[in-house]
């Protein structure tokens, strides 16, 4: 008897709180149906400075459709991710998106995301490379428009180079060349530098090694593409450089975080996405930082370029033609990629593409992509769920060989059970 | 209605009026509104979440999938994991070291503060600062600073004869750096222990002198007896924390627990096993089994605190 206020007051409670949940739960994307301007939610990640540079996008698109009014969202990375997640599992995603191959599988499986096909009448990917569409696709359907492109390559620094008096890396070295040239410049150069990290930690340029011989680290069914033997000789393949101190040592690497050893100068090179450009000449001061084409041990370079983002819509949009204006104008309209230059990477459209005048850093990148344009396979289709773990815990325990905690032979069984565990999902 | 048998004899000889009764039950409602904050803070916040936490140990939940239920596949699957055995490795390291040594360095300050000398206010306030700053980023940042190549830490050390390196990147040092931190940001439990010391009665100290006892042997035989509670409370308190860190070990390790897993903590497994990897699943049981270790370690320090616990005014 005595215990009943209390009953009903927690009842009371739950059924209000019920109600506020439900209400929150209902608005997403709401307004929209209402008469007058449409508006749309739309989310992306990034630092202030896209931003500032959204910012000006979003204006010079209401500019031109008074009809449709945009309600601008941003995040960093990882906390994108989480928010996307909690929303998707209470049904209320954003009616605009900046996406990540690696993520658009997940979500398409569960029917969050709307296949663009339904507004290809509005929604023009004519401008974009037909090997570059795959980026969005999975079974026929779109859900993704590449926004930018990167590539692969190898940065280096033609100051640490011409200090340590050995020749400039060129595109066509081949892998054991190449590791020479490292162990050249790690004697000759000044105490503290050297001439490269341990590359064998990063997982896409393990896939375009692959891609050289024909394979993929991990195919779109979310199956691993190599053979232990193959990881093992990958790893190994760095063994003699790092057991005579011709890398930049695992501990310095951990110390330097958040820049990498190339950015804080104390490496001549580095393999890293061409986007990378500005971010490194920011970091390490250096005037000029130069990009080459990977190595490789036969004609097939196994470069590709890779959708750096995609635009998608959310399946549970209110008005699916409106959001389509809208990435129809982010991703072709010239005056779109004048304002974000190659900080998103390079314009995938062609229309996009060449309506921006591209300088210094940005020309650089381009300069870059049209060298190897002739080379270029195919994009990599949305990545398979799981691969993102298996990448970090394929650089983990590449870490953990570096600060001799593991065996080659151990790393590989280790990286194989947790990519399978994370695969299978 | 069994209001009137349950009082106590203070109670009111005659059974309370109806009119009476009434207002009481409108106090009480009055009350429970008051309380509405913190019953909506615990039911929705805490207990609604900690019950779907408890299913979701059982399911395997990516949060784009609905929850499958698995049994105990996630539990077993928690043994064979070399990650998580790690995890329970560095936490139980930095709980068993670091409370201790964090406790002691709380009860030596205490101590030293509690000897009557000059402008204790200051200092008490000094020792006090770095616990209401310490489990903040910011701190955790300047930490990472300070113990880096040539950082503070390593240009001294360097200086006194030590090899030079900083202790950020070698995992051998990296928890030696989480313990300090942890340590140096005694002031809580300091001024429990101070509060603790300012009720040990003088006299027993004067007759123990008199007796000629020394002052070890004194702190021995009559401040730890008189201050048990307190250095029970405060055990079981940071040992609780201990086992919960989190902040400092993300930041430090820039959220992934390295070097080499060194500072892979329970709770930062469970964030990126829930956070990174989508595995709710995984991630709960995790947390279910980090709660009933917590739990049942409080118990046994419950049960066992009889032995060595003295409460003042007792008698055994």
């Amino acid at each position: 008897m005595k215990n009943r206020p209390v009953l009903t007051i927690a009842a009371t409670l739950c059924a209000g709180v019920l109600g506020l949940t439900a209400c929150g739960g209902g608005d997403a994307g709401g307004e929209a149906a209402a008469e007058g301007p449409v508006t749309l939610d739309y989310t992306w990640w990034g630092s202030q400075d896209r931003a500032d540079r959204m910012t000006k996008a979003i204006a010079a698109f209401e500019a031109a459709h008074p009809d449709i009014k945009i309600n601008p969202n941003f995040t960093d990375y990882d906390g994108y991710w989480q928010k996307r997640a909690t929303e998707v599992a209470g049904g209320g995603l954003p009616d605009v998106m900046q996406f990540d191959i690696s993520y658009l599988r997940q979500y398409a499986d569960r029917g969050a995301l709307l296949d663009l096909e339904e507004v290809a009448d509005t929604l023009d990917t004519s401008g974009i490379a037909e090997t570059l569409m795959p980026s969005g696709q999975i079974d026929e359907a779109t859900y993704g428009v590449p926004i930018s492109t990167n590539a692969l390559g190898l940065f280096y620094n033609p100051a640490i180079v011409e200090q340590a008096g050995v020749a400039a890396p060129t595109g066509d070295m081949t892998w054991d060349q190449f590791d020479a040239w490292i162990a050249e410049v790690s004697a000759k150069a000044p105490e503290g530098v050297f001439g490269s990290g341990d590359y064998t930690g990063t997982f896409w340029l393990f896939d375009m090694h692959l891609r050289q011989q024909g394979k993929q680290a991990i195919t779109e069914d979310g199956q691993v593409g190599f053979t232990k033997a193959e990881l093992k000789q990958w790893w190994e393949s760095t063994a003699e450089l790092r057991a005579n101190g011709s890398l930049v040592s695992a501990e310095r690497t951990t110390q330097l975080l958040p820049k990498s050893p190339f950015g804080a100068g104390e490496s001549a090179t580095e393999f890293s996405w061409d986007n990378f450009l500005a971010g490194y000449l920011t970091d390490s001061g250096a005037a000029k930082l130069e990009i080459v084409a990977p190595p490789s041990d036969g004609d097939e370079k196994g470069l590709f370029q890779k959708a750096s983002m995609v635009y998608s819509i959310g399946a549970g949009t209110e008005d699916p033609e409106a959001a389509a204006e809208f990435v129809d104008f982010m991703v072709n309209d010239p005056e779109v990629g004048q304002i974000f230059g190659t900080s998103r990477g390079i314009p995938a459209s062609k229309t996009q593409r060449d309506g921006t005048t591209f300088e210094g850093a940005d020309a650089q990148i381009v300069a870059y992509e049209e060298s190897i344009a002739g080379e270029l396979g195919e994009s990599p289709a949305p990545l398979a769920i799981g691969f993102g773990t298996a990448e970090s815990a394929f650089k983990r325990i590449t870490e953990d060989i570096n600060y001799g905690r593991t065996s080659v032979d151990d790393a590989v069984e280790e990286w194989f059970a947790e990519a399978e565990s994370a695969l299978q999902q | 209605m069994s209001t009137v048998e349950l009082r106590g004899p203070s109670a009111p000889a005659t059974p309370a009026a109806p009119g009476l009764k009434r207002a009481r039950r409108a106090e009480n409602r009055i009350g429970y509104a008051f309380l509405a904050p913190w019953l909506i803070g615990f039911f929705v916040l805490t207990a609604g979440p900690m019950l779907a936490s408890l299913y979701l140990a059982f399911t395997d939940y990516n949060l784009f999938r609905a929850p499958e239920w698995v049994g105990l596949e996630n539990f077993t699957r928690l043994l064979d994991d070399p990650r998580y055995l790690q995890s329970v490795k560095v936490t139980l390291v930095y709980v068993l070291i670091g409370t201790p040594v964090k406790l002691a360095a709380a009860l030596a300050v205490a101590l030293l503060l509690n000897s009557g000398m000059r402008g204790q206010g200051f200092y008490r306030s000094a020792f006090y600062a770095p616990s209401l700053i310490g489990a903040s980023v910011s701190i955790a940042i300047v930490w990472k600073a300070m113990f880096s190549d040539a950082g503070i830490v390593d240009v001294v050390l360097t200086g006194l004869g030590g090899q030079p390196g900083g202790w950020v990147g070698d995992p051998d040092k990296t928890m030696p750096m989480m313990i300090l931190l942890a340590t140096w940001q005694f002031g809580a439990p300091m001024v429990i222990f101070l509060a603790g010391l300012k009720q040990v009665p003088k006299e027993l100290h004067e007759a123990a002198a008199v007796d000629g006892a020394g002052a070890l042997r004194r702190f021995w035989n009559i401040t730890v007896p008189m201050l048990s509670p307190v250095i029970f409370f405060n055990l079981l308190l940071e040992t609780i924390n201990a086992f919960q860190v989190f902040a400092s070990a993300y930041v430090i390790s820039g959220g992934q627990g390295g070097p080499a897993g060194s500072t892979l903590f329970y709770t930062l497994y469970l964030y990126l096993r829930g956070f990174q990897d989508s595995r709710m699943g995984y991630a709960s049981a995790m947390a279910w089994v980090l709660a009933l270790v917590i739990g049942l370690i409080t118990a046994v320090m419950f049960r066992t605190s009889n032995a060595w616990v003295h409460y003042s005014g007792e008698s055994k």
